[in-house]
């Protein structure tokens, strides 16, 4: 087996979770930006109830990955996967999967905190009403509850009537978690949702993440690389397009099984 | 005299023509309106809103001026932002880059600045005289399509201007939640850009408040009151353009009148407009 992680031989190394606990299973997944093609064969098995994370340096594709999960890839013509993302015994890309419903079943929040021109309840129960028909006393218990999770509730309970872009970054941060949470989907996508704030503010959006996992299932593409290790249970490297390797955040971290990813976690590049 | 102190020279020179050119464009705008302010003050009574406008000699006011122009304007107005806004959208958000919306963008942009006694022409000919469709007579209708004419591209280029600069992360973020893609332009993009839209209408109405040329061949004119789009319905602009040229003095003095009127009516729609749009958050 090659380690030149180049080479068209090269096989990626997988310590995935048992079979049985996951939720999400990405196989041979190409991914194409008009004729460029941007992942190769990447395979990702998602633990259920865990925090995944996606490491490796610019431009190596685990936002693109990210980012075919819940097939926001969809907005741009020019975008393309091939192969199988599997969940729950369908895969994701075939043409006759409900899209809206999918992304209500598989949020995201994303790198700069974007919360929309309305109150903060209203920014929280946007999903909720695009997707049932909540009664006014239910909605209310659902938005608490969700900026409770968020551990935003205390900073706003007295002005959830006011308007969402009045907040700090990591409040409005904090604030898409909880609009993304109270649709109550299966698994929260992020996308470097702490590169934008201060430190303080991603402590608290960390702590909120870990308080998360036991009734999400969460994959966060992260450029800090303290931050995977402190928050994730598996932990995938990529780099230049393909998984190189993957597996308990603890084992990759201490004793990865391939050099590049030995040399990246020592800083030795990216 | 040393580098430093020619940079310095050069820059105070600089500088000084930029004020200068301020300065000029600030004097003009301030005559004016003194000008205007000065010479329509005078005319300024009860009689404009009661009475209509006058044959030679007699008294009157503007009242027929001023309900014609508001209703004329103010359907313009209802197609213009209807019209440009949807086409806007359409130019932003889906087909903008498609060749198609580069000849509809090409076009707009050549009705933007048509000369607006051409389009008056081509109403008159569709509304008034030339065509199937035509009532035969002059009609407020006539007038009000004519100015939505002028006014619908400057809505739809602010509009796609305003949209474009709204962040992609805002539309994926509303459709990462499973809304489709005109619920996420009506509920949170048209929203976000509010102030920007609004600004586009301002800037449609600052243009037609004041045109004639388009209105000379649709509404034309009437001297007796009416708010009857489907008749000839006069206008303060067309009231300025006969009355200036008259040799009556009391005549000239309501033209100026009008010519205030119309002014206010613009820096009041302006400044409601500012205010309407403020940004609440302002200061965070």
């Amino acid at each position: 087996m090659t380690t030149d992680t180049t080479s068209p031989d090269f096989k990626s190394v997988i310590v995935p979770p048992p079979a049985d606990s996951l939720v999400l299973e990405i196989r041979k997944l190409n991914f194409f930006y008009n004729q460029h093609q941007a992942l190769f064969g990447v395979d990702l098995p998602v633990k259920k109830n865990a925090i995944t994370a996606l490491i490796g340096p610019s431009g190596c594709g685990k936002s693109t990955l990210l980012r075919t999960i819940n097939r926001i890839y969809d907005l741009y013509p020019g975008q393309r996967a091939e192969g199988d993302i599997l969940f729950e015994g369908e895969n994701l890309i075939g043409p006759k999967v409900d899209v809206a419903a999918l992304r209500a079943r598989i949020g995201m929040v994303f790198q700069k905190p974007t919360p929309f021109p309305m109150s903060i309840y209203d920014n929280v129960a946007f999903g909720v009403r695009l997707h049932s028909n909540k009664s006014k006393a239910e909605l209310d218990e659902l938005v608490e509850s969700s900026l409770r999770k968020a551990a935003l509730w205390d900073e706003v309970k007295d002005k959830l009537n006011k308007s969402g872009l009045g907040l700090s970054g990591g409040q409005q941060q904090r604030l898409c978690v909880a609009r993304g949470i109270a649709v109550n989907p299966e698994i929260l996508l992020l996308d470097e949702p702490a590169s934008a704030l201060d430190p303080i503010s991603t402590a608290k959006l960390e702590d909120t993440l870990e308080e998360l996992k036991s009734d999400y299932t969460i994959v966060i593409v992260t450029h800090n690389l303290q931050q995977a290790a402190r928050l994730s249970d598996y932990t995938g490297f990529m780099f230049l397009g393909k998984m190189v390797e993957f597996g308990p955040t603890e084992e990759l971290f201490v004793k990865p099984k391939v050099d590049k990813t030995g040399e990246y976690i020592g800083g030795r590049f990216g | 005299m040393d580098r430093a102190l020619r940079r310095k020279l050069a820059n105070y020179v600089f500088i000084g023509l930029c004020l200068f050119g301020t300065a000029i464009a600030l004097l003009s705008l301030a005559l004016i309106l003194w000008s205007l302010f000065s010479q329509g003050v005078g005319g300024l009574n009860l009689h404009l809103f009661t009475m209509d406008t006058p044959a030679a000699g007699s008294e009157g006011g503007l009242r027929n001026a001023i309900v014609g122009s508001i209703l004329m304007c103010g359907v313009a107005m209802i197609i213009a932002l209807a019209v440009g806004i949807l086409a806007g959208t359409w130019l932003a958000e889906i087909g903008g880059d498609t060749p198609y919306g580069h000849a509809v963008r090409f076009l707009n942009d050549v009705l933007l600045s048509a000369p607006s006694i051409l389009i008056g022409v081509f109403v008159a000919q569709v509304l008034v005289t030339g065509s199937p469709f035509a009532l035969g007579h002059f009609s407020g209708w006539a007038g009000a399509v004519a100015l939505a004419i002028l006014a619908t591209p400057i809505v739809t280029r602010t509009t796609e201007d305003i949209l474009n600069l709204q962040p992609n992360a805002l539309r994926e973020a509303g459709m990462a939640l499973g809304a489709s893609q005109f619920t996420t332009i009506r509920t949170i993009i048209w929203k976000a850009a509010g102030a920007g839209l609004l600004t586009g209408g301002l800037l449609g109405f600052a243009r037609i408040s004041g045109e004639t040329a388009p209105l000379l061949f649709t509404a034309l004119g009437n001297q007796f009151f009416t708010a009857n789009l489907g008749e000839a319905m006069e206008s303060l602009p067309h009231v300025m353009y006969n009355f200036a040229l008259t040799p009556y003095e009391d005549l000239n003095k309501l033209a100026w009148a009008a010519a205030l009127l119309v002014a206010l009516a613009v820096l009041g729609v302006n400044i409601l407009g500012r205010w309407l749009a403020r940004d609440k958050n302002a200061g965070h």
